[in-house]
């Protein structure tokens, strides 16, 4: 039972959680553990979490994908575009932001499933190329969005932002999804031994292909949250977001070789690094030191990974 | 009534002619066995009838309907499901989840049914005689039990033509009588088998016909009444094969003693290896290649092979520093070195150059034999040396064996294959739950004597 616990990173991580949030309660009582704090950090964290919901489907497969964050200020950037100066509806803005994110995934998962070209280079050529395109398309960015738009994101349900609920949204369907569906499940069996699963029957090549196109399409919803939340696009938006995000779902429990992962280790991830980002805001730690620290946490979770999988692989 | 016709298959790869005008019938309810040097096309004949590659030309004709397969799932479908012999199953998924790869069972909504998926996995283990959890994870079995759930996993498809491709390699004898009794009840029932084996004598126990390839190229099908295995090997070699005595070359020197040893899966290990003395094993490989010991691993591939380098570099990997001239390693002396050992152990590649991957398995074994020579050791240590390799290369490796004996090098072999350790052995120890349970000398040793030490 303990090995159990110990193996998987869920546990580990709500335990971990867990004792980080009651020590920081008891040394900032009354900036810590308020309502107004929880939700702040979980709007903070809504948008890396949807992200890292898809970088979590891609890592199960063992692939990932650098352009996310690109492709969240890309969205969010023609989603303003279409609107003020296409003139074009708020929902056929948005349906038409996602769908250029939907191409962009599909362009990446073709030539990386089928042209076997290396998911590192073809993503990290496509995150300079849609950031540069997003820049194209803006300039300086766009402020003042339409109403109807920004109440996507800065609307509440029973007094929680709806980015929040979205978030949880997509964990729980991804989540469904991926433990009931032989489809998604198809994804743990790639990632396992792709050879494997080429001879058990699984097209690889279109399922890997497919997965780069929802992890595109979540990165696509994320920039649409973020701008409607902040009712304005920059082309900045998203900066450092795909490594953060890899960040979060190793946290979570995927591994860089493939296999392994659940949808909730996304979410505790995102949250685990939100929560220490704001204890650090709240202690006052320097901006530098908070990238250092995130660094540090990162080196130590997978050192941590490898001595308890060692430890009790043995019993 | 036949179950299956190939007329006419032909496949070619860069460079090589793999199958040439291939032509098989196998009948319905028949064990068909396949047989031919690693090389003559084995696998790719299956790996065609499974519907991992497509031939050039040909056909394949299923209860008399020519079928084209894009992929393994359409050769699922018609009802062929293969054992493979470099196992698909996925480490860190249950034994349950990988028998369904892909074809779990859904309830009404077409979602996953775990409950009826456990079931299931416990019926058909049940079936094969494993005492597995269906929810054990595979990177927990043991290589027989994978082998087991591999077959567990074809079964499941319930195929009426299942290929099986040396299922019995990593088996134990226990496990080979339940896999051979499945085999005789699913011809029972209609099933049609087409077995792939290296061990001739499990061929002529199971199989009713046998046909032959050659470099590619169809010998023929014969029943297995008319064959012996002497006209067999012959037809697949090519030439006669000769009997392999011991070296006896042994000398009364001790040259390796180990005592008393114990750790996590054996204890109280003692025995001598004659000539020269030293001791220790568990330390850093580079300390014990110090010593003058060589380890050729059982897992050729992974661990004793560099198979995206030539195999130049693979001959020098374990002595860089023979390499050199002067303080720098020189390319010229580094080929001259393999071109040597190329010659002494008559490895066919077609140049020193060539990637080690691209040499069949008998050969890949001789460039990791000549990387450990490089080393000039006075022990090796061979586990499994035969493993997945054919007849030909198989008596080409003893043949190089028995010579190192004879240059006055002691030689620690690990083999579970009887006829192996009877036919090269001076002395057989038997190890059995972790201790050593008897010696044998060359003389004495019978394959009865060795299973009831092994056993008892």
């Amino acid at each position: 039972m303990i090995q159990r616990i110990v193996q998987d990173r869920i546990y580990l991580l709500i335990a971990l959680l867990m004792v980080v949030s009651i020590i920081t309660g008891i040394i900032f009582p009354t900036t810590f553990p308020t309502f107004t704090n929880f939700s702040q950090i979980f709007l903070n964290v809504s948008i890396d979490a949807i992200v890292a919901v898809g970088m979590m489907l891609l890592l199960i497969s063992g692939v990932f994908d650098l352009s996310v964050g690109s492709v969240v200020a890309f969205v969010a950037c023609l989603v303003a575009y279409f609107m003020q100066e296409a003139n074009i509806p708020v929902p056929l803005a948005i349906l038409l932001a996602i769908a250029s994110a939907l191409l962009i995934g599909l362009v990446n998962g073709y030539l990386i499933a089928y042209k076997e070209i290396n998911p590192m280079i073809q993503t990290l050529a496509m995150m300079g190329i849609v950031r540069g395109a997003a820049l194209m398309i803006s300039v300086a960015g766009a402020q003042n969005l339409p109403y109807h738009f920004n109440i996507i994101g800065q609307s509440k349900l029973l007094g929680v932002q709806m980015p929040v609920w979205y978030m949880l949204l997509t964990v729980l369907v991804f989540s469904f999804l991926m433990t009931r569906t032989i489809f998604f499940r198809r994804y743990y069996y790639i990632g396992g031994n792709e050879k494997a699963a080429e001879l058990s029957g699984i097209h690889v090549k279109k399922m890997k292909m497919i997965a780069f196109v929802i992890s595109a399409g979540l990165a696509g919803v994320a920039g649409i949250l973020i701008s409607s939340r902040l009712g304005a696009a920059l082309p900045t938006l998203g900066r450092g977001l795909e490594l953060r995000v890899i960040t979060a779902v190793i946290l979570g429990g995927a591994s860089l070789s493939g296999g392994f992962g659940k949808i909730p280790g996304a979410l505790l991830g995102a949250l685990f690094m939100g929560i220490i980002a704001n204890i650090m805001v709240i202690a006052r730690v320097s901006g530098y030191w908070q990238e250092i620290i995130l660094g540090i946490i990162l080196i130590f979770t997978l050192w941590l990974d490898k001595a308890l999988l060692k430890k009790y692989s043995k019993l | 009534m036949e179950q299956l016709r190939l007329e006419h298959i032909s496949k070619s790869f860069p460079g090589v002619k793999a199958l040439d005008d291939i032509n098989i019938e196998v009948k319905q309810g028949e064990v068909h066995a396949l047989c031919g040097e690693n090389g003559a096309g084995k696998s790719t004949l299956m790996n065609i009838l499974s519907g991992n590659l497509r031939p050039d030309e040909g056909t394949i004709i299923i209860n008399g309907e020519p079928v084209s397969f894009d992929n393994p799932k359409e050769a699922f479908e018609k009802g062929i499901a293969t054992v493979h012999q470099h196992l698909s199953l996925i480490d860190n998924l249950s034994v349950a989840e990988n028998i369904f790869a892909n074809q779990h069972p859904v309830n009404r909504l077409g979602l996953i049914h775990y409950k009826k998926m456990y079931q299931q996995t416990a019926d058909v283990l049940t079936e094969l005689k494993i005492n597995i959890a269906p929810t054990m994870l595979v990177s927990a079995l043991s290589p027989a039990q994978k082998q087991m759930v591999e077959i567990a996993k074809a079964l499941a498809r319930k195929p009426q033509l299942l290929i099986l491709d040396e299922p019995t390699a990593s088996l134990t004898d226990k496990e080979i009588k339940v896999l051979f009794n499945i085999i005789y009840h699913l011809k029972q029932q209609g099933v049609s088998i087409l077995y792939i084996s290296h061990r001739l004598s499990e061929i002529f126990e199971l199989a009713d016909r046998v046909s032959i390839l050659k470099d590619g190229k169809y010998e023929g099908t014969f029943q297995k009444a008319a064959l012996t295995t002497q006209q067999l090997i012959k037809r697949m070699v090519g030439r006669d094969l000769i009997d392999l005595k011991p070296s006896s070359a042994k000398q009364s020197t001790i040259l390796l003693e180990v005592k008393n040893l114990s750790g996590e899966k054996f204890k109280n290990i003692n025995f001598k290896l004659h000539r020269g003395e030293i001791v220790l094993l568990s330390s850093h490989p580079a300390k014990a290649i110090e010593k003058g010991i060589a380890y050729l691993s059982e897992d050729r591939t992974h661990l004793g092979l560099f198979l995206q380098m030539s195999v130049q570099d693979n001959i020098v990997s374990a002595n860089l520093k023979s390499a050199r001239k002067g303080n720098f390693y020189s390319h010229a002396k580094a080929k001259e070195l393999a071109e040597e050992s190329k010659t002494k152990l008559r490895i066919a590649t077609p140049s020193v150059g060539t990637k080690a991957q691209n040499l069949s398995g008998g050969n890949q074994q001789k460039v990791v034999l000549a990387k450990w020579l490089q080393t000039h050791p006075e022990i090796l240590i061979v586990d499994e040396p035969t493993h997945g390799i054919d007849v030909g290369a198989k008596f080409e490796i003893y043949g190089l064996l028995k010579e190192l004996a004879t240059s006055g090098k002691g030689i620690l072999m690990i083999s579970s294959d009887l006829p192996e350790l009877l036919g090269i052995c001076d002395r057989i120890l038997v190890l059995n739950k972790g201790t050593v349970s008897g010696e044998l000398l060359h003389a004495d040793a019978t394959e009865e004597k060795i299973m009831a030490l092994a056993s008892h």
